[in-house]
């Protein structure tokens, strides 16, 4: 078992470095870089060609993805040219609101996906559980950012409930968090209702069912709880996309996570901060769906199973 | 070897049961009609409204009116007619859609199927490739490939559709390496069939049902992260009647004019609905085992 542990983080490593030079050399296309966004028009073209040629802009780009890799093993992913802060420091100041958002955002999801599903499973292929089936595929259509507009306008602009933009006060996460949620239960409605469909066909619950345990006891005790590991899992992948995908959600609320520190890297060209924010985030989603892996090999006995010896 | 033998007791054939099947499941021909009908719409609105004079040209003395007769989805800050742009803009989430789903189909299945196919050191290139590639969260892929290559529908396209190459590919190879040990390729080899032939002839044909399920699937997911990357500014440019981009600018008038924001987004979920319910549909009918 340590050595699936021990294989899954090692593999991480060459995944991390391919992933760093792929987006290296993506944002490296796009057009404009940091001396266009430090100095503008405050310096003429040969005058900022000049100065690319000094500080090696213009060297190949391998070249640069070495010196830039060198010294992020230090530690240091250089100096965002429109904060004039060190990228480190800037990402890790925005993190914990969008660990914040994501946290919340799941909390969400789980509390509307396990009762529908459940309820659509108990009942399959009656009303109900078409109602809640369409219910997940209104969801699943639906753009997500389109629904915290909505939410926007009858929350905060209509009724004046809750804030519409930032994270000043605690209501501040409700209807990020509704938004992100939302989306993702219209997934995990799926994978609960076929979870659980699939361990109440099972002999173990018939066997439980004939000692006369009531039925509420049955699902919710047994059931569920055999049920639960899929969704889990399912659960983890998409906190894992939440952490990377909450992007446009954050830039809807004006939340002051890494989505918008990097979406706002991105519109002012700044090239360092747009690299840094985006190796970061891969990192971060990457261990998490790593940990969910390990997780899973723990709770899974035939994954665990497969390396006992 | 399945198929094949349907084929030949049936009388139909695979496609035939498949076709059967669907047309059992209401929802997804309810889905395909409201479809047809939406594709019939974007078409005829291509040819009927003027671009110039109804659909992009300043009003401003009518501008942000509510719902009317005259306007039945009111107008927008310029006095445009929101339902006459949504019905012309139609076209490009469709065709966004569409497109970028036959991009990632494209290189995902060729490179699943060379992957799947040969094994070896092709199949452990194409596949750490993909590993590259997936772990990247996809709407800022999206970004990335988006500002690299300008704001324009094609790099759109572009963008939408390598995000899904990965998926496209595991579930190529996977198809394949079902067929490729069946002893009917086995017998085509001995026949002195090349390995081109091999692939065209037998191989794809039935590792198809899958990528088919997957990429109509897709087209519902590629139309929302288009329009997401709309809104944040990387999409088609305006003033040209893009969903996405139109709530982007309905968000600045949240407050004074609703209409701008709610009919965009209520074009984007039916459209994708019935996607989503005709992908639901073929999934089913492809594979009854799924079905419960």
């Amino acid at each position: 078992m340590h050595r699936y542990v021990f294989k899954r983080i090692l593999l991480l490593i060459p995944i991390m470095l391919a992933v760093s030079f792929v987006v290296y050399f993506i944002v490296d296309l796009a057009p404009g870089d940091d001396i266009d966004a430090i100095y503008g028009n405050e310096l003429t073209a040969e005058q900022k060609d000049e100065l690319r040629e000094e500080l090696g802009y213009n060297d190949p780009l391998v070249i640069r993805y070495a010196r830039y890799m060198g010294k992020l093993l230090t530690g240091d992913m250089g100096t965002s040219s429109f904060y004039h802060e060190p990228v480190m420091k800037l990402y890790f100041s925005k993190f914990p609101a969008t660990l914040n958002l994501a946290f919340w955002g799941i909390i969400v999801a789980l509390l509307i996906a396990i009762p529908l599903g459940i309820i659509a499973a108990v009942h399959q292929n009656t009303l109900i559980d078409s109602a809640s089936m369409i219910l997940g595929l209104l969801g699943m259509s639906m753009p997500n950012f389109w629904f915290g507009l909505m939410l926007i306008i009858l929350f905060s602009l209509t009724l004046g409930w809750l804030p519409s933009f930032g994270n000043e006060s605690w209501t501040s996460v409700i209807l990020p968090a509704v938004t992100v949620g939302v989306g993702q239960a219209a997934l995990l409605i799926r994978t609960t209702r076929s979870s659980m469909l699939e361990v109440i066909r099972q002999d173990y619950l018939r066997t439980v069912r004939a000692k006369g345990v009531n039925e509420r006891t049955v699902i919710y005790h047994h059931a569920l709880r055999n049920a639960l590991i899929p969704i889990i899992t399912a659960a983890g992948t998409q906190l894992g996309i939440a952490l990377g995908g909450s992007v446009v959600v954050e830039s809807v609320f004006a939340w002051p996570g890494v989505g918008k520190l990097t979406i706002d890297a991105f519109n002012t060209r700044d090239t360092t901060l747009v690299v840094g924010c985006l190796i970061l985030t891969t990192a971060f989603s990457s261990i998490l769906m790593m940990l969910i892996d390990i997780i899973y090999a723990f709770v899974d006995p035939r994954i665990k199973a497969r390396y006992m010896n | 070897m399945k198929k094949r033998s349907k084929k030949q007791s049936g009388g139909k054939g695979f496609w035939g049961e498949v076709a059967k099947e669907f047309k059992k499941n209401k929802g997804a021909i309810i889905g395909l009609i409201i479809f047809g009908i939406i594709i019939f719409a974007a078409i005829a609105a291509m040819f009927i409204l003027d671009y110039k004079t109804q659909i992009t040209k300043l009003n401003l003395s009518e501008a942000l009116r509510p719902v009317s007769s005259k306007h039945i989805f009111g107008t927008d800050q310029f006095g445009r007619d929101i339902f006459l742009r949504i019905l012309y803009g139609a076209h490009y989430s469709l065709l966004i859609g569409v497109c970028a789903v036959v991009i990632s189909t494209l290189i995902g299945s060729i490179l699943g199927i060379l992957a799947g196919y040969f094994g070896g050191i092709t199949e452990t290139l194409i596949m750490r490739l993909m590993d590259i590639i997936s772990p990247i969260p996809s709407v800022l892929l999206a970004i990335c490939i988006a500002s690299a290559f300008g704001q324009s529908l094609y790099s759109l396209m572009l963008a939408v559709g390598v995000i899904s190459v990965p998926s496209f590919a595991r579930v190529a190879r996977a198809g394949v390496m079902t067929v490729r040990d069946q002893e009917y390729i086995e017998a085509a080899k001995s026949q002195g069939a090349s390995e081109f032939q091999i692939i065209v002839e037998h191989v794809i044909p039935n590792s198809l049902p899958p990528i088919l399920v997957q990429a109509t699937m897709r087209v519902a997911s590629a139309i929302i992260s288009a329009s997401s990357l709309s809104f944040l500014g990387l999409g088609v440019p305006a003033p040209q009647p893009e969903w996405g981009g139109m709530l982007s600018e309905g968000r600045n008038f949240l407050g004074t004019n609703t209409n701008m924001t709610l009919f965009p987004g209520i074009a984007i979920m039916i459209t994708v609905l019935c996607i989503n319910l005709i992908g639901d549909g073929v999934r089913d009918a492809m594979d009854p085992r799924l079905k419960r």
